[in-house]
């Protein structure tokens, strides 16, 4: 008969950032009876996961199982909406395009699209049309978030949230502390193995050691417990994701957008949030540069400069400790990607939560999905610089993986070929390499004359558009006022 | 308005069969100008009929194709199908159907079966079909189409039970009026380029010379094109899947009731099929060949079907494998021509209709076949192939009979490395190996490990947090939710005699 694995006692959560205090609740969430603790001091500017100020919409899941309300984050949190990233300059001078979240379109649309987007364009025509409703509602600057539950024509609008990531980190401390979760700060000095490959017992300067049954390394890059363990092994991505140096712009003036922006320079690339209380900047480059010029790029002065060797652990998961977030992998913060991959992996980590015993092959399936989302984040960006215009700034790099596949499906038949556990949706991942400069290609049956199902998707899709322009307020007006009414003091 | 239409492709089928037919109206239809389709077959070589039960995805592919389903369902004789009832396979004496639907629902992230399992450990679980409304209805005889939305009525799908003979047939009067072109003859010489190898033209045995640009080899398991001609490499899978037979005699239908599902029923060389179709039952024996002969086998289903026989069992002969390749040079292997998986789990059909999918997908429109096109067919196509034989082998492996050679073998015999890492997760921790691109998801594995006994060792800490008493509560109101809805719904006849009569009104 089967009976029920002996649950975990006790688990340290190593790395006191956002990622980390997040990981505890969600460990606590699902084991009541478990103790749980965060040890160890908030990452490093490298971490790029508990630095992030946003993540993608996975997230918003995330926090809905978690309870963490989103209406505390934009209110609590300097909480804002991203419908849209717009890709500048990655297929040449003055070209752009926007990704959106989801896969609400009609394969019929996405096929007129792709035709719009193919044809050539006499100069002065314009841009190309909007792919998706939030394109369409981002460009008038028009939203507020959909009531739940009620069927509204931006309902099937997909989104992500933004905060201040420290607020945000205060807010889930608040709820951690709350779940009875404690906390010792200070620095990881010591680890103790206990038998087979399982680690005992971390001590922590002038605190001595404390023991538990499993162990998180959230602790940024450096990966204190699970690179410090014997069998410990890195997979090396520097050969394809050629971004050596990082610049971290300081925090400036607010921007209200419902985009965000990644465009390709003449160094490299620029990742730009936008921020109710503040816009952060992000600057990647191959080569170093000197201050003064990554801060005219970065348009902000710069807080500092990481260096990256990007890759990730060959397994995250090794005996009783597990590597979520920078621990697990690095690589170019060109995007929300880190947070959203964490929290994937978080989730993952849930789903599989081990008892006290761990069968070594929950550990190899939790790896074998672990490393596919670790890849398929390798296999995006890597997309990003095979594209036309950043080979000139970055050089030609090796395609990992499916990627060259996967451009020429598209580029030949506007097909995106599946694969498992991809931080992007189908339609996501087609958004993407048209923003990047790619043109799609037709599926067969697009060759034949007759367009009628694509002309009555993109009438249909029209329709809706109007219909969510006259639905959705302007953003700032709404943003206003639920700002407005959260300073009411609560009777 | 100019057309950016390219010269369209000039596609030849080989073979009248269901998926020769199938992929000829598919192609036809969703390839309009792209490609002009014409098909060879030949009376006097007839066809297997392969698949009398589909998978629910039949629905998606009918439903492309413009075909009215009450039309469709009225010219094969169909029924509709919840599930596959597996009889004596763990065990001799016990069943358990294998839905197209779920058990349960997963609380805070752990799986159902995992909550089941502990209730188990109280002795307080039921049969883990009482949680499944798809089974609950199945074993009602009851049936109705699934609702929208994401509700108790939402939680299953359902594919058709239908006489192969004439689904073939039905999809050529389809591909017929859509403008397919066929050849009556068979074909005596293959004529290729000596250059690129390729397929020119097919020579029948009037001396007729069909030419084509694309041809898709659909002639069964003699594989005449890919096999024959093109001696592509078949891997044969005889070691895990020993069936290799089957001795098939219709029958009238024993009894008033009309199952809305299929029943597999474990037999001491292989297992026998009954099919309920509207004007009789399809009934077979699968059995390999090794273990007893055809006569034996004969004997076997004569004497254990229900109904009165009409017709003498007949004989098909199979080899479960795949060819190394299914698109070679310019042919396309679709259905027994590039694979086969024994139909315990009614997959013929399925596999076919994927073939034909990714066909479409990455057709060579203009003509000239780009070699990454033709790879990535067969990754897509291998990738399909090799997780259904691994969730086959499973219902034969997941088993303590031991009252026969055959099922000794099964037993005991080694399975894919891919399968033994499924079972050895699954038995220590209820864990299942999860993949979004497939054809079985969690429910259909755990449908068919908890049916034929093969229970883990632990299941999640979390399913013992709540307590028992609670937990059964919750899930005694789930089961009498399951028994409500099902008393609301129709007899699966009666609902098909009512939309019968409500078509006939229509039309």
């Amino acid at each position: 008969m089967s009976t029920p694995r002996e649950p975990l006692r006790r688990i340290l959560v190593a790395g006191g950032g956002q990622l980390g205090v997040l990981t505890a609740i969600a460990l606590r969430r699902a084991l009541p009876s478990c103790e749980v603790a965060v040890v160890g001091g908030e990452p490093g500017p490298a971490a790029f996961a508990d630095s992030s100020p946003t993540a993608m919409s996975f997230t918003n899941k995330l926090h809905d199982r978690l309870g963490i309300g989103e209406a505390d984050i934009v209110m609590r949190a300097g909480g804002s909406y991203r419908l849209v990233t717009r890709y500048a300059g990655w297929g040449g001078e003055g070209q752009s395009g926007v990704v959106a979240y989801g896969e609400a379109l009609d394969p019929a649309l996405k096929t007129a699209f792709a035709r719009d987007w193919g044809q050539v364009r006499l100069p002065g025509a314009g841009g190309p049309p909007a792919g998706s409703l939030a394109q369409v509602l981002a460009e008038a600057g028009r939203f507020a978030p959909p009531p739940p539950g009620e069927p509204t024509p931006i309902s099937a609008v997909d989104y992500a949230l933004r905060w201040n990531p420290a607020a945000y980190r205060d807010l889930l401390i608040a709820e951690a502390e709350a779940l009875c979760i404690n906390y010792a700060p200070g620095v990881i000095d010591r680890i103790e193995m206990g038998e087979g490959d399982t680690i005992r017992a971390i001590g922590l300067a002038g605190q001595g050691l404390i023991e538990a049954d499993f162990f998180v390394d959230c602790s940024g890059p450096q990966a204190a417990l699970l690179a410090a363990h014997p069998r410990f092994a890195f997979t090396d991505w520097s050969a394809s994701l050629p971004t050596r140096h990082v610049y971290i712009a300081q925090a400036s003036a607010p921007v209200i957008a419902l985009e965000d922006r990644v465009t390709l320079n003449r160094a490299g690339w620029l990742a730009e949030v936008a921020g109710i209380d503040a816009r952060y900047a992000l600057l990647g480059t191959p080569a170093p540069l000197p201050r003064a010029e990554a801060e005219a790029l970065l348009g902000a002065p710069a807080l500092g400069a990481v260096a990256l060797t990007p890759g990730r652990a060959a397994e995250p998961w090794i005996g009783n400790v597990v590597a979520l977030g920078d621990a697990a992998a690095r690589f170019d913060p060109l995007g929300p990607l880190h947070l959203d991959l964490a929290h994937r992996q978080l989730a993952l980590l849930v789903e599989m939560l081990p008892g006290r015993d761990i069968a070594p092959l929950e550990r190899a399936e939790y790896n074998r999905r672990s490393v596919l989302m670790m890849e398929g984040v390798h296999e995006v960006l890597a997309l990003h610089f095979a594209a036309p215009a950043a080979q000139a700034v970055f050089g030609a790099q090796p395609l990992p993986g499916r990627v060259a596949a996967v451009i020429d499906q598209f580029q030949r038949r506007g097909r995106i070929p599946f694969r498992e556990e991809l931080p992007l949706l189908g339609q996501e991942q087609f958004a993407l390499l048209v923003a990047l400069g790619w043109t799609p290609g037709l599926p067969p049956a697009a060759l034949a004359g007759d367009h009628a199902r694509e002309d009555q998707a993109r009438a249909a899709f029209e329709a809706e558009a109007r219909a969510a322009l006259a639905f959705a307020p302007p953003y700032t007006e709404w943003l206003g006022r639920t700002l407005s009414a959260s300073r009411v003091p609560a009777g | 308005m100019m057309s950016d239409a390219p010269q369209p492709v000039r596609v030849v089928v080989l073979g009248g069969g269901t998926a020769g037919w199938m992929t000829a109206a598919g192609i036809a239809k969703l390839l309009p100008g792209i490609a002009s389709v014409q098909l060879v077959e030949s009376e006097e070589i007839g066809i297997v009929g392969v698949g009398e039960a589909t998978l629910p995805h039949i629905r998606g592919f009918v439903e492309k194709l413009g075909i009215d389903e009450a039309a469709f369902m009225k010219a094969t004789h169909a029924t509709f199908k919840l599930g596959i009832d597996f009889r004596d396979f763990g065990k001799i004496g016990e069943s358990y159907i294998h839905p197209f639907g779920s058990f349960g629902e997963e609380v805070s992230g752990v799986g159902f079966h995992h909550y089941w399992l502990e209730l188990a450990r109280h002795g307080m679980a039921r049969d883990l079909g009482d949680y499944s409304l798809a089974v609950a209805a199945a074993k009602a005889n009851r049936f109705r189409p699934p609702a929208q939305g994401d509700g108790l009525a939402s939680t299953y799908g359902y594919a058709y039970q239908f006489d192969a003979t004439l689904f073939g047939p039905f999809m050529r009067e389809f591909g017929l009026t859509i403008g397919v072109e066929r050849h009556e003859g068979r074909v005596v010489t293959v004529e290729r380029d000596g250059q690129s190898g390729d397929v020119v033209a097919l020579v029948l045995a009037d001396g007729r010379r069909i030419e084509g640009d694309l041809f898709v080899d659909c002639s069964g398991f003699r594989s005449i094109l890919l096999g024959q001609e093109l001696k592509v490499p078949w891997e044969d899978w005889t070691h895990w899947l020993p069936c290799d037979r089957a001795a098939a005699m219709p029958c009238t239908h024993a009894t008033e009731d009309l199952r809305p599902y299929t029943t597999a029923t474990a037999m001491p060389a292989g297992w026998r099929w009954q099919i309920p179709l509207q004007h009789r039952m399809g009934n077979g024996y699968v059995f390999s060949s090794a273990h007893i002969d055809e006569d034996q086998a004969c004997e076997a289903i004569r004497a254990a079907a229900e109904g009165m026989p009409l017709a003498d069992p007949r004989i098909l002969r199979f080899r479960p494998g795949r060819r190394s390749q299914s698109w070679s040079h310019n042919v396309v292997g679709v259905g027994l021509a590039s694979g086969f998986l024994e139909p315990l789990e009614s997959t013929s059909i399925y596999l076919a209709q994927m073939a034909i999918t990714y066909l479409i997908e990455l057709f060579p429109a203009g003509g000239r076949i780009d070699p990454r096109d033709r790879a990535e067919f067969n990754r897509q196509v291998d990738m399909e192939y090799d997780r259904v034989r691994d969730f086959l082998i499973l219902h034969y492996h997941a088993t303590t009979r031991d009252d026969s050679e055959f099922w000794n073998h099964v037993r005991t015999m080694t399975v894919p490395d891919s399968l033994a890492g499924k079972l050895e997760l699954w038995r220590r921790a209820g864990r299942i190996e999860k993949y979004s691109d497939g054809l079985f998801y969690d429910a259909s594995w755990i449908a068919v490990y908890v049916g034929q006994g093969m229970l883990p060792v632990a299941h999640d800490p979390r399913a013992a947090m709540i307590p028992p008493d609670a937990l059964a509560r919750a899930t005694e109101r789930l089961r009498m939710a399951v028994t409500g809805e099902v008393a609301s719904m129709p007899g699966h006849r009666d609902y098909l005699m009512r939309e019968a009569a409500r078509l006939a009104e229509a039309a």
